[in-house]
Order: structure tokens, then sequence, then C-alpha cells
């Protein structure tokens, strides 16, 4: 999962070397935190943060395969 | 235009002059020198500048649909995705396999934010694109049209039994569009949308 929000997140941002998933394992659930470069931010939250709903979406669609919950938290 | 021949002072400079020509990002080109820049002598018999020819990689629709299959397949999905139709307005891309439920979600709503995903994508890679990508699996988009022109119908029958206006679920905009197509022919009731994006929704209500 964390390759999938890595693999996104790079075709999106003009810095896709700046783009870094660190992956917190809880017990049911995993924490995915998404940085990015500064001025990629708006470029992975999208306007009213329609982008980043999109990757939660798909990325839920592979937690649901795993049987885990995921969550996506992108850090500033 | 698929690739251009640059100069510039170096070879840097006139890579990224010549992306932004090209309208695409980095990964996607392919770089030849035809001359390394040179300083001349003590600059005193001028140097020759950097040229070098860039070419894309891939045409939009086949990085596209490398994208979504790279995406399908790392979620875990054992998909094939092809390019079903292409012209100056759309890209189709039709996911095939098994078990592509998931893939779908409720109301298709996966599929819905994995094609915008697509188009977002797209658009970022090759910023001269015009063309919008159109994801389908297993026809479900034919088939959701049907559910809703139904849908329409039956809510329609009942707008006028109860006489009241009728609040579908939110949708997106071409579902709307499917919703007051099937009903523009109807008589008896209007359709109008209400609400903000991503809630925005149909009202059936009787004449």
């Amino acid at each position: 999962m964390k390759e999938l929000v890595e693999y996104i997140a790079k075709s999106l941002v003009d810095y896709p070397e700046k783009v870094d998933v660190t992956q917190v394992e809880g017990e049911r659930s995993v924490i995915l935190e998404l940085r990015v470069a500064q001025e990629d931010m708006g470029k992975v939250i999208g306007k009213q943060g329609r982008i980043a709903k999109a990757i939660r979406t798909v990325v839920n669609a592979a937690a649901i395969k795993e049987n885990k919950r995921v969550m996506v938290e992108i850090i500033q | 235009m698929t690739s251009v021949e640059v100069s510039a002072k170096t070879v840097e400079e006139a890579l990224s002059e010549a992306i932004k020509m090209l309208g695409v990002k980095r990964d996607n080109v392919e770089v030849e020198i035809i001359n390394e820049p040179s300083q001349g002598f003590f600059k005193l018999l001028g140097g020759r500048p950097a040229k070098i020819k860039v070419s894309i990689l891939k045409k939009p629709s086949v990085y596209i649909r490398d994208s979504i299959k790279k995406i399908v397949h790392i979620i875990g999905i054992d998909g094939e995705v092809n390019i079903s139709k292409e012209d100056e307005e759309n890209i189709f891309l039709e996911i095939k396999g098994e078990k592509l439920g998931l893939l779908i979600g409720k109301h298709g709503s996966t599929l819905n934010d994995l094609q915008y995903l697509a188009n977002v994508i797209l658009h970022r890679q090759f910023e001269s694109v015009r063309q919008r990508v159109i994801i389908d699996i297993e026809n479900y988009r034919q088939k959701r049209k049907r559910t809703l022109e139904h849908l329409a119908q039956n809510l329609a029958f009942k707008a006028l039994r109860l006489k009241k206006e009728i609040n579908l679920e939110p949708m997106t905009p071409n579902e709307r569009r499917i919703i007051h197509l099937a009903l523009k022919g109807n008589r008896d009731v209007v359709t109008y949308s209400k609400g903000d994006e991503p809630f925005r929704k149909v009202i059936i209500a009787p004449k």
C-alpha cells in the first residue's frame, strides 16, 4: 500500500524525488504518512481535497483486499 | 509534436526548454545529445552551444494505460487494461479480469475516483493533452446507465403518486445527466439539481 501511495503521488507532483511515504503499523490499522515538497502540497490535495479523497478511495480498495484499515495522512 | 531539437548554453538548459515546448514531464522523454557545449579557446573563438533532440517516449494514451495498469497491479488485482477506443476527445480504457467489484466500489465510487486520478495524472504529465480518460470495468458504465434510467422512471412515478418531490442520492455530473435525459420527455415531472459537488443531487418534482 505504501508503494501505491508513492506511485500515485510521484505521478502527480513536480518534484517526484521529494515524495516520501512512511508506513506506521497499528494493531488493526495502518497509517501512511505522505510527504511532498512544499510547492507540491496543492498537487496531491487538489481543490477542496478532491485529489486527496481520490487517493484515499483507491488506497482503500487495496486495504479491503488485505483486510486492513488504512489512513492516508498528508503531512505538512 | 513528438520531438524537438533545441540549442542552449548547457544541456540542462536545453532540456528544460524542450520539455516546456513539448508540455511533458521529464520522465516521459528521451534525450539525444547532438552537440556537447564547448567553451572555445579562452572564450576568444566563441563557444559552441549544446544541441539536443528530445523525444516523447510514449503516446499519452499508452502512458495512462500503463499507469492505470501499474496501479491495478499494485492494488493486487490480476487484471488487463486496454485502450478500447481513442478519439480527439476521449481515451477509453477497459479493465478486464476477475473480482473487479472491489475496483468499482459502491455505485462506482472507486471506479469514478480512479478515473478522476487518471485524468489528473494524464494532464499533469502531458500539459498539452486535452483528451479525457474514461475508464470502464466489465461494461459497468453501460449497466449503471440502465439502472439509473430505470430508477428515474420508478421515482418519477413515485413523485406523481405521492405528489411530492423526490430527492435522489448525490451523483456525479455524468450520472445526473443520465437522470435528466431519462425524464426529459416526461410531461408530468420536472428534474433539477441541488447542492454543491460532490453532494449535488437530482430532484424529481411533479409538475
